[in-house]
């Protein structure tokens, strides 16, 4: 793979592996939440907003 | 952050080739290289910057292009807002480094909308700003490619999520490997010390202990040709389940008198607020900028101080209390008080490359004013130091000295004297005056009200 450009830390060969596979599984969690609140949507029923976490952590 | 000899650039700033800090007339300056110029604009045009300093996350600062640059690689030059104390992870009570982890997730969620992404995710990038844990390194941001894996990823686990594990885990005062490992807590090492039991938490299983497991089986492998992508929800699942990991380490002191510091005083209620009086009247009519309070405890006496408006560093050795002190500054929003971890009879020392890229407790001061109330008698008599070097000790700690004098008939030091000898003939008020005068002019010394105990205003020689 040819990105990071400008990366200067060294990601480390085995939590390279690692995060790939770990967030491939975590990933299907987000796709999952996304369909998910998208059906409840047609449903009526109101998912949390985009920026929800923004306005968390911004506090 | 030692200035290099014959040149202002800072010895803390040399790992990542995007630009650095450098000094000039006592003002800090951080240097972009052109390598850097296109993400620096993006970060700046895509509102991302604008957004992240408005929450409080990112460091503000200033284009400064008539300062001219340290080198031909220059492609601009910024004035960041400076930070009144620089203090490192292994200072930060158990919310702090939780808070700065929390911050950099933040961060890092949001430059995912804004097609950027954290190149670093170092726990000494955050530094408390007003209060609150906030990113400094303004060149900590790159593109996002659609595919590419958090560069990042391993950093953030030693920096952040080990040690906030094992603090929590495991025993609170394991934040000190951070002392000796500055590149974080190595994986395999959390791994071994955390608890059996942690292995049922997704979370700490994954990012811990399978992790280190994976970087000891896939050690120095060329992974760089392998093929492999990371889609962008990949990317947010990985940055949500860091944030709810950590969101889950919890610390509460146990066995200590947690909230109840000043109930285990031995003076009366008069003496506390004829101490109050005075530390309040003589802060004010000082105004310093930047105040130390050595043996702050939970922080009564910063406040105090800190009403004359001078910034005040919190120190105390217990982590309870400056767990305690930290949440009071974040639940009241107080700016001004920045609690830390220090043991004064082992401060931190400078560490890193050639020692000199985290500085030592007594090289970010002096202080313009250095408290140290009930503090002296753990220093000449639990630790046996002498008087005369106690004195030298504050001396170079700060300009003005604001010292309380605990005398033997008090019992918190018949306490300290009840498992040993008397070895200190010295130890009493006139030896405190005669030994500090070699250093010190005395200025004002008033006896607390229904307590033996002396409280000096002293300024250095």
């Amino acid at each position: 793979m040819h990105f990071m450009p400008l990366a200067y830390l060294d990601p480390g060969s085995g939590s390279f592996l690692v995060q790939l596979a770990i967030a491939a599984l975590l990933g299907l969690g987000v796709a999952f939440r996304a369909s998910w609140s998208k059906i409840k949507g047609w449903f009526g029923v109101k998912s949390k907003s985009d920026d929800e976490d923004d306005d968390e952590s911004a506090k | 952050m030692t200035n290099r000899p014959n040149s202002g650039q800072l010895s803390a700033s040399f790992r990542d080739p995007s630009g650095f800090l450098f000094s000039r007339d006592g003002v800090l300056y951080r240097q972009i290289n052109r390598v850097y110029a296109g993400e620096y604009t993006r970060l700046m045009d895509s509102g991302l910057y604008e957004r992240l300093v408005r929450a409080g996350l990112l460091i503000p600062h200033t284009e400064a292009n008539q300062i001219s640059s340290e080198s031909e690689s220059s492609f601009k030059v910024i004035q960041p807002e400076r930070v009144k104390f620089v203090s490192y992870p292994y200072e930060w009570s158990f919310s702090q480094l939780k808070d700065a982890a929390l911050a950099t997730l933040s961060i890092q969620k949001r430059a995912l909308k804004a097609g950027m992404s954290l190149k670093d995710a170092s726990a000494y990038n955050i530094q408390f700003v007003r209060g609150k844990a906030t990113l400094i390194d303004t060149l900590s941001f790159e593109t996002y490619k659609e595919g590419q894996p958090w560069v990042a990823y391993k950093q953030f686990c030693q920096h952040f999520l080990a040690p906030l594990a094992l603090m929590a885990l495991k025993d609170i005062r394991l934040n000190q490997l951070l002392r000796v490992y500055i590149d974080g807590v190595p994986l395999d090492l959390a791994s071994e010390l955390l608890p059996t039991r942690t292995k049922l938490s997704f979370g700490l299983l994954t990012h811990i202990h399978i992790h280190a497991g994976a970087q000891k089986r896939y050690a120095g492998q060329d992974v760089k040709s392998r093929r492999g992508s990371m889609s962008k929800q990949a990317m947010v699942g990985l940055i949500e389940s860091l944030e709810a990991t950590i969101r889950k380490l919890k610390w509460k002191p146990a066995g200590t008198e947690w909230g109840n510091y000043y109930d285990i005083t031995n003076y009366s209620d008069l003496a506390f607020e004829h101490k109050k009086q005075l530390v309040g009247e003589w802060t004010k009519k000082l105004q310093p900028h930047l105040a130390w309070d050595l043996g702050a405890n939970n922080g009564v006496f910063s406040r105090v101080a800190g009403e004359s408006g001078a910034n005040v560093v919190s120190f105390d050795i217990d982590p309870a209390a400056v767990e305690q002190n930290y949440r009071q500054v974040r639940s009241a929003k107080e700016e001004n008080i920045l609690p830390l971890l220090l043991d004064l009879t082992n401060p931190s020392p400078s560490i890193g490359w050639a020692n000199r890229e985290r500085e030592s407790f007594g090289g970010r001061g002096p202080a313009d004013l250095v408290l140290a109330l009930a503090v002296i008698h753990h220093l000449a008599i639990s630790n046996n130091v002498p008087l005369p070097q106690t004195a030298e000790f504050f001396a170079e700690a700060g300009k003005w000295l604001l010292i309380e004098f605990v005398p033997k008939s008090d019992s918190q030091v018949r306490r300290l004297l009840a498992s040993r000898a008397d070895i200190f003939p010295d130890y009493s008020r006139d030896g405190l005056e005669a030994a500090y005068r070699e250093k010190f002019n005395i200025r004002e010394a008033v006896e607390l009200r229904e307590s033996e105990r002396v409280l000096y205003l002293m300024e250095r020689k």
